[in-house]
């Protein structure tokens, strides 16, 4: 087997035009690394000289009432990684800032473009869009001819005659193609590692990159290699793996698409804003209006305070009910986005199944999602921009509570010493360890069509059609 | 060495062999002359293991070549009627490449005296191949077979082609080997170059052997003229 591989390279090392187009696919790969690399710094220094400049705002905010300054608010950056330069998946779409305040919840993702998964990716020169889309189109193109050829010019007979059994020369010839994938993506996986800033979980999710990449090579040597020797000629070879190629990359993931949308329907953007709305005035379950809430919860403070009246309370009511009004928010929005999230979720995991039919859909999602550029990240970073959000006008509603004023005193304010004391947004990107499970699928799809490749080399092919 | 028992093959509702029974001595150069479609190529491909016979049975060097194929094919060196080789690579990468996959591994200049041994020139060896004529690619070809240290060669059209000098080494090359006792099989219809070459010639027809005869004991004249009437009756 080594043999054949090792004479397999000699050849394609000996012909000058896959030599030159190595070198052009290497230079290619190498810079769009580096470009994805230098603009992934700019924009890291870029978003962290604003998160400063936010973070400075607020903690030199001039001396305001709390409620003032819940609606002036605050923002979340999601940390752009390093792996953004492999593969930015959604995040062009979702975008990485998060506008934080008092009574409105984060609205960008609802938007219809977040759900990435359908969208076309050919928009910018990204390396995924070289690694998914050039090499294995490269590799068909290499390999369609590989069994073909031998069987056209005669030679597969001398080859089989000296010896060789038919399932090691064409396993031995996919090997050798796949090493070649391999190689290219080699330089770029090292590219990225040398070129970017590179920690412990960064070096992991490479690690896996190039395993999903690495499983994505082998399928595609393999089946072309498949058709190759199943098929009667080099043209008959290579229409039906570049059909294969174009059903998997565009019309499968569009249809699949499509259909996971119809299955799992997202509200339009207008009933979902009119039915938390109404929600929100009437109550979660058409009962318990503002007003009936607002008249049990005076009751129930005057009642604990042993008071007639608001004006005799020790506390600023008005603080109590923002706050009350903004956990009935809270419930209102756990309902609605907590459904909306839960259709994303089940969006996902349909659209993985697609891997069953296209492997190019599993190891999309995987490149997505070990780059730290996907929904199920996306939705990590909501749901923490969320739980900050409540946390930080908790805090402004209690100081407008419980800080010393009373009930109707609006003018009150508190000053910076406050607005320091409240902790900013430090988002921590989950590790991939934390959200393996989400890509177990994709995972075991690919390892599935690496199987029944295998199995089809070694038990499909037609000796009669070969010889 | 070689042994065809009786042998019949159709394709679909074409018969290509006819119960064909011959056999190929050791040190014997056995030539089958027919026309196209005679069954040559069938024989040699049953003989190779590449196709089964419907029935009757092949033997090379006691082997029975369609239910031990591997082990009848250690035996056999293959010289198509076409040498197809990698054109990117020199002769003798060639010939270490087809060696190793027999299992032979030959150091550099062993591969390179088999090469001259079968007419190749020195300089030639280590050039690529796709600067070769169809002879030098024959040459390797025949080399190919000699480095397997076979017992039986089967030849398909080797000679067709070739320039007359290329034949004429050709057929000193055949006899070299039959000498160190290998059986040789050629199929052609070339006849002027299987009675230069061969020891005893069958005549095939529509699957059937017409006629077997020595070639010591017929000219070439008589040779086309007896092939002729077998053709056209």
């Amino acid at each position: 087997m080594l043999t054949i591989i090792l004479n397999e390279w000699k050849i394609l090392v000996r012909n000058r035009a896959i030599v030159y187009i190595t070198i052009l696919f290497i230079l290619s790969l190498v810079s769009v690394v580096w470009m994805g690399v230098v603009q992934n710094i700019n924009q890291k220094e870029i978003q962290q000289s604003a998160q400063k400049h936010i973070r400075s705002q607020w903690d030199n905010l001039k001396p305001m009432n709390p409620h003032r300054a819940a609606h002036y608010g605050s923002y979340a950056f999601k940390p752009i990684s390093i792996l953004n330069s492999l593969d930015d998946g959604i995040s062009a779409i979702t975008g990485n800032v998060l506008k934080l305040e008092g009574h409105v919840q984060n609205e960008i993702v609802y938007s219809e473009a977040s759900q990435a998964i359908s969208l076309s990716k050919f928009g910018k020169l990204k390396s995924s869009l070289l690694l998914q889309y050039m090499i294995p189109l490269f590799l068909i193109f290499l390999a369609y001819s590989s069994i073909s050829s031998e069987k056209e010019s005669g030679r597969l007979k001398l080859l089989v005659f000296q010896g060789v059994s038919f399932f090691k020369l064409i396993f031995s010839k996919s090997i050798s193609i796949w090493f070649y994938g391999l190689f290219l993506l080699t330089i770029t996986i090292s590219a990225q590692t040398f070129l970017g800033v590179v920690n412990q979980e960064v070096l992991y999710r490479i690690a896996l990159i190039f395993l999903s990449y690495a499983c994505y090579y082998y399928v595609i040597a393999c089946l072309t290699t498949y058709f190759s020797a199943y098929l009667k000629d080099n043209t008959s070879a290579l229409s039906s793996i570049l059909a294969t190629w174009i059903i998997w990359t565009i019309f499968l993931p569009r249809i699949w698409g499509n259909s996971v949308e119809k299955f799992y329907p997202l509200p339009s953007r207008q009933d979902f804003k009119a039915t938390m709305k109404e929600d929100r005035s009437k109550g979660i379950d058409g009962h318990n209006p503002t007003d009936e809430r607002r008249e049990k919860l005076k009751n129930r403070y005057l009642k604990e305070y042993n008071v007639d009246s608001l004006k005799q309370l020790p506390i600023n009511f008005d603080g109590i009910v923002m706050q009350e009004d903004e956990e009935y928010g809270n419930l209102v929005w756990d309902k609605h986005f907590g459904s909306n999230y839960a259709i994303y979720k089940s969006q996902k995991k349909l659209y993985q199944l697609s891997g069953i039919l296209n492997p190019f859909a599993s190891l999309q999602s995987l490149s997505m999602g070990l780059c730290g550029n996907d929904m199920v990240h996306h939705l990590d970073f909501l749901e923490k921009a969320e739980k900050y959000r409540r946390y930080l006008i908790k805090e402004l509603n209690d100081k407008h509570a419980f800080g010393g004023s009373k009930t109707g005193n609006w003018k009150w304010t508190v000053d910076e010493t406050f607005f320091k004391s409240v902790e900013g947004f430090n988002y921590r990107s989950p590790s991939i360890y934390e959200k393996i499970v989400h890509y177990i699928r994709d995972i075991f799809f690919l390892m599935t069509w690496m199987f029944v490749t295998t199995l089809l080399l070694r038990f499909n092919i037609n000796k009669n059609n070969l010889l | 060495m070689i042994n065809v028992k009786n042998i019949t093959k159709r394709f679909k509702d074409f018969e290509a062999l006819s119960n064909l029974t011959l056999e190929v001595p050791k040190g014997e150069i056995y030539g089958l002359l027919g026309s196209n479609g005679a069954g040559k190529s069938t024989t040699i491909n049953i003989l190779l293991g590449f196709l089964e016979p419907d029935s009757g049975e092949s033997f090379v060097n006691g082997i029975n070549a369609s239910t031990d194929t591997n082990n009848a094919r250690k035996n056999i060196g293959y010289i198509p009627e076409n040498v197809n080789l990698y054109p990117y690579l020199t002769g003798i990468e060639n010939l270490d490449y087809f060696c190793k996959l027999a299992g032979k591994n030959y150091s550099p200049k062993k591969l390179s005296e088999i090469l001259i041994e079968c007419g190749l020139d020195f300089s030639a060896t280590n050039k690529q191949v796709n600067t070769y004529s169809k002879g030098m690619r024959q040459k390797v070809g025949i080399a190919i077979a000699l480095a397997k240290e076979a017992k039986v060669y089967l030849l398909d059209e080797p000679a067709s082609g070739l320039d007359p000098l290329a034949s004429t080494e050709l057929s000193s090359m055949l006899k070299k080997i039959s000498n160190r006792g290998a059986a040789v099989l050629m199929a052609s219809h070339d006849i002027f170059r299987v009675r230069e070459t061969c020891n005893r010639i069958g005549i095939l027809k529509g699957g059937e052997l017409v006629k077997e005869m020595d070639t010591s004991i017929v000219s070439t004249e008589e040779l086309e003229k007896i092939y002729i009437e077998y053709m056209q009756t």
